[in-house]
């Protein structure tokens, strides 16, 4: 009797201990440097696991998202690009359909309050449903993907790794997506390093400069360290007759919204081109000199942007240096977030 | 070590008969303790049961037939007499006129006294709105979840009329939007005094002020959707 009780302490004592070790090599952890700000979204849902982050992954460059699998979640957002569409001043969907506006670069999303240009998506587990049921997108519904996913042996594995349950629900591929985006995190450009290192020598006069430049003309809506304040502004664009985009405002039906678009982060900016909802803009030379000149004035246009940019040319310049620290080659370049098949 | 086997062991012995018994009394009490209250929803359209082959005449005049009613009751919560809420979790249904299978189902409620009432809501609530993607009858693939928008369908009413004017002369109703001032969801306060709870839909009630030649597709929260959200929650009676 006394025997048996000891084998059986004996094999829980083991059992717990292996599933700590098991527990220990499937939690991804969540980093990002100490001076940020701490993460909007909760993450209550997510598993924080290896295999969840590898099912949203394989989700995000597969085509089977959409309707005739020829559009994945890649399509758009490339990860050289930090993860937005370059080249395409609108991206393009099944049957090379021309979609309404510009894809935004993913990245940081756990900081983000709001997603899309006209913020029209309140949380990050719900993003991807945008995309695929938008008809110049996917054209998919997630019931559709679902169903698709539930006759796939390769997902039914990987849905069963992820959640001990072979069996895909509309949540569960939300939360997978989620898993894999959430962990896009941008961190280690060259204004970072520069910052932890408290204003050292990384920076050359140049950059510092432009970072001055930066500080007094810009940071009031791309706030460090995030490079966004999170909210909505009307920048002053002249509306495009074709896709008459009010914005903001075709969510909230305020006419105070009207033109006003998300002020997006400026992270790896670099290579993120062409810029603004509509891509009207091929590199940050026509933008600083949208800025300079091009302001249309109206009732909804940022207060900041009353009076125009006042740039030298050197200042200018400077400026442009200083953008290009926050390109992060490690983001950009990192394995773990490239096509996986 | 081994004083504390021999322990065990006695105790085992001589202890372990009575604490069963009483576990399984325990047991017994709770489940003695919650009841069962069954939910019975009965749509009607001016007294006859709504087929989706049959036609059906509104009181504005237009002759119809459906193809989709569903909508959302959630949030069930017990209000006791002396004001204690209990909150029933995961308590969310989407109802399918057209899905016999959802049309009653039944909720394991604490012990309720008479005069206990039963508070629960006509659509999903700003919390869930607002926390991500939920599972269950609120896993957004279940097509009661916008997509552009953030947000849940409350419910939806969809069919065809020749008084619309519109492709294939269909209408459609998608209502929903969780934010003031256009917040469709709206609530029912119950008194409990049996084991069961008569939900009668009217749904002619819904019709009452649409002429379908001029309104046949609400697709979008606002003032339209908060309006209509109205009609629809007066459209029920509850027994």
């Amino acid at each position: 009797m006394n025997k048996n009780i000891i084998y059986g302490l004996y094999f829980v004592l083991v059992t717990i201990c292996s599933s700590f070790i098991v527990i220990k090599n499937k939690t991804l952890i969540f980093n990002y440097p100490k001076y940020w700000p701490k993460p909007l979204y909760q993450f209550s849902k997510l598993s924080m696991s290896e295999n969840e982050f590898q099912l949203g992954r394989h989700l995000f460059y597969d085509p089977i998202l959409s309707k005739d699998q020829t559009i994945s979640c890649a399509s758009c957002h490339l990860q050289a690009n930090s993860f937005t569409h370059t080249d395409h001043e609108l991206s393009h969907g099944i049957g090379g359909i021309i979609g309404k506006r510009n894809s935004l670069a993913i990245m940081n999303l756990a900081w983000n309050s709001s997603f899309m240009w006209d913020g029209g998506v309140n949380h990050i587990e719900l993003q991807a449903l945008a995309p695929i049921s938008s008809k110049n997108e996917m054209g998919s519904s997630l019931n559709e993907v679902v169903a698709k996913l539930n006759s796939s042996e390769k997902y039914k594995a990987l849905f069963f790794n992820s959640y001990k349950d072979s069996l895909a629900t509309g949540q569960k591929t939300l939360l997978a997506l989620t898993q894999f985006t959430v962990m896009l995190n941008s961190y280690n450009s060259k204004y970072d390093k520069y910052i932890i290192d408290k204003g050292g020598d990384l920076f050359t006069q140049q950059e510092k400069n432009g970072l001055n430049i930066f500080r007094k003309n810009c940071a009031s809506c791309h706030t460090e360290p995030l490079f966004t304040n999170n909210e909505f502004r009307n920048n002053g664009l002249t509306l495009d007759p074709f896709l008459n985009d009010y914005g903001r405002m075709q969510i909230t039906n305020k006419s105070e919204d009207s033109l006003k678009f998300k002020v997006p982060t400026l992270r790896n900016i670099q290579f993120t081109p062409p810029y603004m909802h509509d891509g009207r803009f091929q590199n940050l030379k026509e933008v600083i000199s949208h800025y300079k000149l091009g302001i249309v004035h109206s009732k909804t246009l940022a207060k900041e942007l009353n009076s125009n940019l006042n740039l030298s040319h050197k200042e200018e310049v400077d400026l442009l240096v200083f953008l290009r620290t926050l390109t992060d080659y490690e983001f950009l370049f990192n394995d773990r977030f490239s096509y996986p098949f | 070590m081994a004083y504390l086997f021999k322990k065990v062991n006695y105790f085992m012995k001589y202890n372990f008969i009575p604490i069963l018994i009483s576990v399984l009394l325990g047991f017994t009490l709770i489940s003695f303790s919650s009841s069962t209250l069954e939910i019975i929803i009965t749509p009607r359209f001016n007294n006859k049961s709504i087929l989706e082959t049959d036609w059906y005449v509104t009181p504005t005049k237009d002759s119809i037939q459906f193809t989709k009613i569903k909508f959302y009751l959630t949030n069930f919560k017990l209000i006791s007499n002396n004001g204690e809420i209990k909150v029933l979790e995961n308590s969310s249904y989407l109802i399918d006129i057209f899905k016999p299978e959802t049309l009653k189902f039944s909720l394991k409620l604490p012990h309720f006294n008479n005069n206990d009432k039963l508070y629960f809501e006509l659509g999903v609530n700003n919390r869930m709105n607002t926390t991500g993607a939920h599972s269950g009858a609120l896993d957004p693939s279940n097509g009661m979840y916008w997509s552009w928008q953030s947000g849940y369908i409350n419910f939806k009413i969809e069919g065809v009329s020749p008084s619309c004017m519109t492709r294939k002369n269909k209408f459609q109703f998608h209502i929903g939007g969780y934010q003031n001032p256009h917040n469709t969801l709206r609530n029912f306060t119950i008194n409990l005094n049996k084991q069961n709870l008569e939900l009668n839909l009217n749904l002619e009630k819904f019709f009452e002020f649409t002429k379908l030649s001029n309104e046949n597709q609400v697709l979008i929260p606002g003032s339209n959707a908060d309006q209509l959200a109205t009609v629809f929650y007066n459209a029920f009676s509850v027994f």
